[in-house]
């Protein structure tokens, strides 16, 4: 709760700064409102949470570990946001405090205890994220991105909202508690209007992971929003989604396994090779990036299909590995594009022999992402098969890994182009920043790879 | 006397919410559509919701409704337009109704009479009660909502404002 209320004041206080024409302090405070925000969420751990406001939030331990990867990867990415959004206007302050505000929803999404209160979150992460997927104002297509987003964003909160009115319906309680309690007290007798709630929960929330077939949205709106806008969402927006996910269906659904098993199965799958087939005939890295998130949707529904104890550990670990990987492979595609202004495979020709720190960290992140040993991508993989293993759902597995190794050749032709194909080009500068984030970000990337141990134990 | 005005109110709405979409003038719809929101008005004072009758009165049937005119007055349609469509489409929409009828169908089969449900407290939905509830258990949501609406402000006016030009 400490941290939730620090993020607030500090998104207000990154108003007053703007107010004030403190520029140069806007980034160092945010930084440092956010490194507070962390410690004080991690100072919660094993706490022995008890539901607090009326049963509203739990800071159980699976709260405050996604509290912690969504911030860390939002300080990675404001840490590259330095001179990005001062080459769109000069309103820079209301950036930060959009993300600030948006960071503060996504709080609320992972540890709500109450349907009322994962709508709120919801909704305040999604309204600052329309907006700043539109911060481009003279761009036809951050334009276009802005509104999709907002006309499917308002779409898909129909469906959640409504699934959420049915479970009320129901078992007359918002209380996550009270509800598992119902599904428990009548094995047989669960209302139709239960099951259609789920349902309707489960359309809302793959609306916003973006898992196929309601992933119609993600491809455009990720390519028309700013790059760095595009991280956050692809990355911390992502894995509080599936954070919210799985703490409803392990807190409340857990007992209605079969019934909404097969349903997930299906969304699965379709969204893996959905994901993987479109990411292969893209031009765009950006695009690429888009579709190749779709794909890691599917993976990470794999804990949800296959829901038990290790759910959350893998869900966890695969978020993180993908989350960082993700956060290397867009600033590299911001310092290309401010280089060379486009952003296809071709931009990145011969970047290895420019620039071999950059060519380098490019290679760990796409690595991770194809989920090669020795890095962080492949423990989550590898923690996800089994999660589904042990579930005896070996075709999902089979297929895949199939879709693994259509990733690999799609995440490779980067590196073939940084590495193999040669192209006249100048040296990249790139400010301490980026070399800070994008070696940390390889860093843990293969300590996580080689050592998992430290963080696979967490619950 | 309540079931009988219930039923009456209950036909009003169906009935003008088929005339929304059967109307081919599009201001005519959303006349239609204001009407429907005042029957659903109706519907909540029967249900003794006075906060959300008055609610419904003022931002569905009185701001978001003129929103909706101001917009089709703005865009100047015409009846000609839309309704040329190809065969594909049609086809596409009959296999689509068609869906939909089966499901209906099939969930109607599912459909029982319901116990009937009683208010624990029939004034439920006083404004008086309501403020209770929202300033004792849901004290939460209603303060964290506020950063939403603080959130979209901030929001309106990065969007609205014109930014100046450098030189």
């Amino acid at each position: 709760m400490s941290s939730l209320i620090t993020l607030s004041i500090l998104a207000i206080l990154v108003l007053y700064l703007g107010l004030y024409k403190a520029k140069n302090a806007l980034l160092p405070a945010t930084l440092l409102g956010l490194a507070g925000a962390l410690v004080l969420a991690v100072l919660e751990w094993n706490g022995g949470a008890q539901p607090i406001y009326s049963g509203m939030m739990l800071f159980d331990n699976f709260a405050i570990a996604f509290t912690t990867i969504c911030i860390f990867s939002t300080m990675l990415i404001l840490l590259i946001s330095k001179d990005y959004f001062e080459s769109i206007s000069e309103h820079v302050a209301e950036y930060y405090t959009l993300i600030l505000f948006s960071l503060a929803g996504i709080l609320v999404m992972v540890s709500y205890h109450n349907l009322t209160m994962l709508f709120i979150g919801v909704e305040i992460m999604s309204v600052s994220l329309y907006i700043l997927a539109g911060i481009r104002k003279d761009d036809f297509k951050s334009n276009e991105a802005a509104l999709k987003y907002f006309l499917m964003g308002a779409f898909s909160t129909g469906f959640l909202l409504f699934g959420i009115t049915l479970l009320y319906g129901a078992t007359g309680t918002f209380d996550l508690t009270q509800i598992r309690d119902y599904v428990i007290a009548n094995p047989t007798g669960i209302s139709p209007l239960f099951y259609t709630g789920i349902t309707l929960l489960i359309i809302g929330l793959c609306f916003k992971v973006g898992a196929a077939p309601f992933h119609f949205w993600t491809p455009d709106v990720y390519e028309g929003s700013p790059t760095l806008i595009t991280a956050f969402m692809s990355t911390v927006v992502k894995t509080a989604g599936f954070a919210a996910f799985l703490r409803l269906f392990l807190m409340c659904f857990a007992p209605l396994h079969d019934f909404w098993m097969p349903a997930l199965l299906v969304i699965s799958l379709l969204t893996l090779f959905v994901g993987n087939v479109t990411a292969l005939y893209q031009h765009s890295f950006k695009r690429m990036l888009a579709f190749s998130s779709i794909s890691h949707v599917g993976y990470m529904l794999f804990a949800i299909v296959a829901l038990g104890v290790n759910s959350s550990n893998s869900v966890f670990i695969y978020a993180t590995a993908y989350s960082i990987a993700s956060i290397v492979a867009f600033a590299v595609l911001i310092l290309v594009k401010r280089q060379t202004g486009a952003d296809n495979f071709d931009s990145f020709n011969g970047l290895a022999k420019k620039n071999p720190f950059i060519a380098f960290t490019l290679t760990v992140a796409m690595l991770s992402l194809a989920g090669i040993p020795l890095t962080a991508g492949f423990i989550g993989k590898f923690m996800m098969f089994s999660t589904a293993l042990a579930e005896y759902h070996i075709w999902l597995v089979i297929l895949a890994v199939l879709n693994a190794v259509i990733g690999i050749f799609y995440y490779l032709r980067v590196i073939v182009a940084m590495y193999f194909k040669g192209a006249e080009r100048n040296e990249i500068q790139s400010s301490s920043y980026f070399n800070f984030v994008l070696g940390f970000s390889a860093l843990i990337t293969v300590v996580i790879g080689v050592y998992p141990g430290f963080i696979s134990s967490l619950f | 006397m309540s079931i009988s005005l219930f039923y009456f109110v209950a036909f009003l709405s169906i009935f003008f919410a088929l005339l929304v979409i059967f109307a081919k003038n599009p201001v005519h719809s959303v006349l239609y559509l204001i009407v429907t929101f005042f029957t659903f008005t109706i519907h909540y004072i029967l249900l003794n919701a006075q906060f959300l009758a008055i609610v419904n009165f003022i931002v569905y049937m009185g701001a978001i409704m003129v929103l909706f005119l101001f917009v089709l007055m703005l865009l100047n349609l015409n009846e000609s337009q839309g309704t040329s469509k190809s065969a594909i489409v049609k086809m596409i929409g009959v296999i689509a109704g068609m869906c939909l009828v089966i499901t209906l169908v099939g969930s109607l089969k599912a459909l029982h009479v319901s116990d009937p449900l009683v208010l624990q407290t029939q004034d439920l939905g006083l404004v008086k009660n309501l403020g209770k509830v929202l300033f004792s258990k849901f004290l939460l949501p209603f303060e964290v909502s506020s950063l939403l609406l603080l959130s979209a402000m901030v929001g309106a006016v990065l969007l609205a404002k014109k930014d100046i030009k450098q030189a």
